[in-house]
């Protein structure tokens, strides 16, 4: 099947999804940015008590945040957070992802499962290396300008 | 490029049996055969190493950018500062770096793409190296621009649509 048609059929759980980091709204943002700087991701889950999704804490939101106030560390992550956020279910295709991403240039797009349970994480980067995978020539005889490739990833 | 002969001395083009790839789709075949610079590489910011990191955040929130390329007095890239260095490096120890160069907390030697290598060359190499931000440079050195997730995602919806 053609790269089109994979996007239009293959379903979100075919993405190379990542394990959502969460946290619960009444940590600090120091606390979350301990958190994304552990789990090597530039976004955390805000979940209730039973890890259902209520925001999204992300280190664009982190750089505003700073910027207007270095102090904001020590506020609770409720206070930043993005309350309207997207989201898509295993059994979406993948283009819905696409779609998320093109409308609001959401960096990440959390995977919830049935029960509206955070299953995952996708959005830039894993929709990036779902479509390398449909070239695998150019993946094999990369080059990376002129320099050797990073010891290690940056994260997603 | 060597010549070859038949048996008797005619010259065959050894191209005579070549075969043009074939692509599933449109999107495929743009993919394939577009360069990077079909990717909208434009516009982008770039600050000096001597930068203070005080002054590159507030560009970057200014401006709703992720990314600042650092480039020296001959516009040559020398480094990449974004979000992931804020998280990683400033949003902690804000008060510790903030008057100091950019060039100490930025990524140094950053991967990038020629402008003449193609889209889903530039794609792999967002997925392999895991950087989000790559610039695109001419053959050069110049600087030319950096692709984003955000500036593909719209190329590939561009040609997802035209189906």
């Amino acid at each position: 099947m053609s790269l089109q048609q994979n996007l239009a059929s293959e379903t979100v759980d075919k993405l190379n999804l990542r394990e959502a980091l969460t946290i619960a709204p009444d940590r600090t943002l120091r606390e979350a940015v301990m958190t994304m700087r552990n789990g090597n991701l530039g976004c955390v889950v805000v979940v209730d008590g039973e890890n259902k999704p209520i925001g999204l804490f992300t280190e664009a939101m982190l750089r505003l945040a700073i910027c207007r106030d270095p102090c904001c560390i020590g506020a609770k992550v409720a206070e930043h957070m993005a309350t309207v956020y997207p989201w898509v279910a295993t059994d979406d295709t993948i283009d819905t992802v696409l779609e998320a991403m093109e409308a609001k240039n959401h960096r990440f797009v959390v995977v919830v499962d049935g029960d509206h349970r955070v299953a995952g994480l996708t959005g830039q980067k894993g929709l990036m290396e779902y479509v390398a995978e449909h070239f695998p020539d150019e993946v094999m005889v990369q080059r990376v300008g002129t320099k050797p490739y990073p010891v290690t990833r940056e994260g997603a | 490029m060597t010549t070859e002969t038949t048996k008797n001395n005619e010259f065959q083009d050894p191209l005579e049996n070549y075969d043009a790839p074939t692509y599933a789709d449109p999107l495929e075949r743009a993919l394939a055969e577009e360069p990077v610079t079909a990717i909208q590489t434009h516009p982008y910011s770039t600050i000096a190493p001597e930068t203070t990191v005080d002054e590159a955040l507030h560009k970057m929130a200014g401006n709703e950018i992720a990314c600042l390329l650092v480039a020296d007095r001959k516009s040559k890239l020398v480094g990449v500062f974004s979000d992931r260095d804020v998280m990683n490096k400033v949003a902690l120890e804000y008060e510790d770096v903030k008057d100091r160069p950019v060039s100490e907390l930025m990524t140094g030697d950053p991967v990038y793409v020629f402008d003449t290598d193609t889209a889903s060359a530039a794609i792999c190499v967002m997925a392999v190296s895991g950087y989000r931000h790559v610039p695109v440079v001419a053959l050069d050195g110049k600087l030319l621009g950096i692709i984003s997730p955000q500036r593909v995602t719209h190329f590939l919806c561009e040609h997802f649509s035209n189906e």
